[in-house]
């Protein structure tokens, strides 16, 4: 395993705290994210609330800290979602060509014609919930981009001297598949995966935050950030916080991603 | 302004103080060739990257290289680049890459003519038309760089060097990429320049390029010059050992193999009137022979005319449209195998060799032991058993592939061009180990090559395809 670059290191830094903190806050906190004292509406951050307390006297600290686990764990099952079944067709595509490889290519072409945000909108009309609509929608919208890609690198890939030569020497499609093809795709998906971690980070707040996605009570940064902005003249810090959190969230997985390199 | 260029006791040295180009000196003067001859990795390039101010970064050069009287080492950035296309110019390698490849040839020579030497657009096209006409591209005015051959390219990128009227000439590896019989061709035209006044300077591996340019030739091994004098004394009476290791691996100078037995009569591919086109083009017209086992057959002629066609149908590896191939019987697929021009494409870039033979010897339940017995005999040491693709030489992969197909004790083996990205020193070993091996092993070889000494020296039948892919 090569070093890491500087930049990617404070990625994987980033991340790993926001993790740490979404794992590890709620025990921290101690409290109820749902837990109303309206006595403590709109606390400053003191010894009682050590991130203060929302218009409702929940405690901010238990609330980030869920909303934060939240954002990152939908994020990368939906990121999981979208990449594994893309890559596998995206390489059953380049393999097979003929009619496999066409239909393929309209399918993703079709998803790609339609804006995302459509199909989480159509989505939320018929699956039942908050989560499976956006999860469903975001993985739909998703697995087109590792679709491509993989099946661009695989074309290139099965027509280079040593996968005809690892056929010569006796060697089955799952050796070329897992010994061969994967191992030479997986650092540019792993990019790509990182990058739309990112995206998925901030699809799921923005929807969240125009009231499409995840609701209220249930903790989530972008509808948090949308309850609290009625008050942001009084308590500034409190809006800032889960914008906040979004910012470093999505700055983590792009310098995660790093540079592309010349 | 005569347009000498110098170089006097030239270092470059690397960040880490490491020597790569140690006290050149040599000198190239109008109608009076330099070329720096050499394998890959004996610092020959870095000599002309240093005369022409781009050196990787990094790299730092020291000594003096002077161009009349300008110091170009010291010289600031702006003066260099004032003699880039004016004074100085460059002929680049695989030019078929360097030419703009959306523009037309009239337009890549006619804009030095507007850009370089401000002249109005339409004397520029004149000019360009009269340049290229010179050159027999006259023809090729409104093509673009993807439809010239290799050979035409050249000749495009040439012309457009001599619009700029650069007095000095450098050409780095002029006959990469380009067929062996445009090789002599490439050598002949930069002796054209040479004789039209030019100061040239060439970096080669090629005997034959440093013969046909004549001039002063210096031998370049690991960043010195073992020996410099004039081409006839130093390629006709060398007096360093390592100039006569590379002349003698010239094909054409290889003391003859030792004869082999007669082959043993099974045959083990034979082609009975194959008949394969690609896109309509009918590339193969009807081909019948077959290869013995023990013996080298060898298929020469130009680019196109489908040696590599015909070694893939008799793999299995294309069908033909026509005619049957019929392989020795009973005799499992693998052991049918093919070696590769380029040695590292035809390794997967992110295994160690270790991990490639180990998966092979698993895959067909052999022994390490065996392998380890095939590496000795092709000297390719244990150390370098944990190396990726990268980090080893064509020499070295090649025998690695070649490793990897006797393991499967075969019986046919499809050669494509395996030695023509080699060294001519590692040419040499490659193609004898070869040689041995098919005594050795009973192994039937296809040899596809566009070299005639080759093909004479090494194999027991020539066969000629004819760019119509008829067989002679």
């Amino acid at each position: 395993m090569r070093a890491l670059a500087p930049g990617r290191r404070l990625g994987l830094l980033l991340i790993v705290a926001l993790l740490g903190f979404g794992l590890l806050g709620p025990w921290l906190a101690g409290a109820d994210p749902a837990h109303q004292i309206l006595a403590d509406s709109l606390a400053p951050p003191g010894t009682d609330y050590w991130l203060g307390a929302d218009h409702l006297g929940r405690s901010m600290l238990a609330r980030l800290a869920h909303a934060t686990r939240l954002s990152l764990l939908l994020a990368a099952v939906t990121v999981a979602s979208a990449a594994i079944p893309g890559t596998l067709l995206g390489i059953l595509a380049a393999w097979r060509g003929g009619w496999v490889e066409g239909g393929l290519v309209l399918a993703a072409d079709a998803v790609l014609a339609l804006p995302g945000l459509l199909l989480v909108l159509l989505l939320a009309a018929f699956a039942p919930g908050e989560f499976l609509p956006l999860y469903l929608g975001l993985a739909l919208a998703g697995w087109v981009e590792y679709f491509r890609v993989a099946r661009a690198m695989a074309s290139g890939l099965l027509a280079r001297p040593h996968v005809e030569a690892a056929r010569l020497l006796g060697f089955g499609p799952g050796y070329v598949l897992w010994r061969l093809l994967l191992p030479g795709l997986l650092p540019t998906l792993g990019v790509l995966a990182a990058f739309g971690m990112g995206s998925a980070v901030l699809a799921i707040s923005t929807l969240s935050f125009i009231g499409l996605g995840i609701h209220p009570p249930t903790a989530e940064l972008g509808s948090m950030t949308t309850e609290l902005l009625p008050y942001a003249y009084e308590a500034p810090l409190m809006v800032l916080m889960p914008a906040a959190l979004v910012f470093m969230a999505v700055l983590g997985c792009h310098l995660l991603a790093g540079q592309a390199r010349g | 302004m005569n347009a000498v260029l110098t170089f006097a006791g030239l270092d470059v040295t690397a960040a880490d103080g490491t020597a790569l180009v140690r006290g050149v000196d040599a000198e190239a003067r109008p109608g009076q060739p330099l070329t720096l001859l050499g394998e890959t990795g004996s610092g020959k390039s870095l000599v002309l990257a240093a005369a022409m101010g781009s050196l990787a970064p990094g790299l730092r050069a020291s000594g003096r290289v002077m161009l009349d009287g300008t110091e170009m080492l010291s010289a600031t950035h702006s003066v260099r680049r004032a003699l880039w296309g004016r004074r100085l110019a460059t002929l680049p390698q695989e030019p078929w890459l360097a030419l703009d490849p959306t523009m037309r040839a009239l337009g890549q020579v006619a804009e030095v003519y507007r850009l370089v030497r401000g002249m109005p657009a339409a004397a520029s096209e004149l000019e360009a038309r009269a340049r290229l006409a010179e050159l027999g591209l006259d023809g090729a005015a409104a093509h673009y760089p993807f439809q010239l051959s290799g050979g035409m390219a050249q000749r495009l990128a040439l012309a457009t060097l001599r619009a700029s009227g650069a007095p000095v000439l450098l050409a780095d590896e002029p006959t990469k990429g380009l067929d062996a019989d445009r090789r002599d061709e490439a050598g002949a035209r930069l002796r054209a320049e040479a004789d039209r006044g030019r100061t040239v300077v060439c970096v080669t591996h090629d005997v034959a390029i440093a013969r046909a340019l004549g001039g002063e030739v210096a031998v370049m091994l690991e960043g010195r010059v073992m020996e410099r004098g004039p081409a006839e004394t130093v390629l006709e009476h060398p007096s360093h050992g390592y100039t006569r290791r590379l002349l003698e691996a010239e094909p054409a100078r290889w003391p003859a193999l030792p004869p082999r037995p007669a082959p043993r009569g099974e045959v083990a591919v034979t082609a009975e009137g194959v008949r394969r086109s690609f896109g309509g083009r009918p590339v193969l017209r009807g081909i019948t022979f077959s290869v013995l086992r023990g013996e080298i057959v060898a298929v020469t002629g130009p680019s196109g005319c489908g040696k590599t066609t015909l070694g893939d149908v008799l793999l299995g590896l294309l069908r033909p449209d026509a005619g049957q191939v019929r392989r020795l019987p009973g005799v499992a697929p693998w052991r049918f195998g093919k070696l590769y021009q380029d040695p590292p494409s035809a390794f997967a870039p992110h295994q160690t060799m270790r991990q490639a033979l180990s998966d092979l010897a698993q895959r067909h339940g052999l022994s390490w032991a065996a392998i380890a017995a095939l590496l000795d005999r092709l000297r390719l040491g244990p150390l370098l058993l944990d190396r990726r693709p990268e980090a080893l030489s064509g020499g070295e992969l090649q025998r690695f592939a070649l490793a990897r197909v006797l393991a499967l004790d075969p019986v046919f083996l499809f050669a494509d061009e395996p030695t023509s990205r080699l060294d001519p020193i590692t040419q040499g070993e490659v193609s004898n180990l070869l040689g041995e091996l098919v005594t050795e092993r009973g192994l039937g070889v296809l040899l596809v090559t566009h070299d005639a000494a080759l093909a004479a020296k090494l194999a027991d039948r020539v066969v000629q395809l004819r760019p119509s892919g008829a067989e002679c």
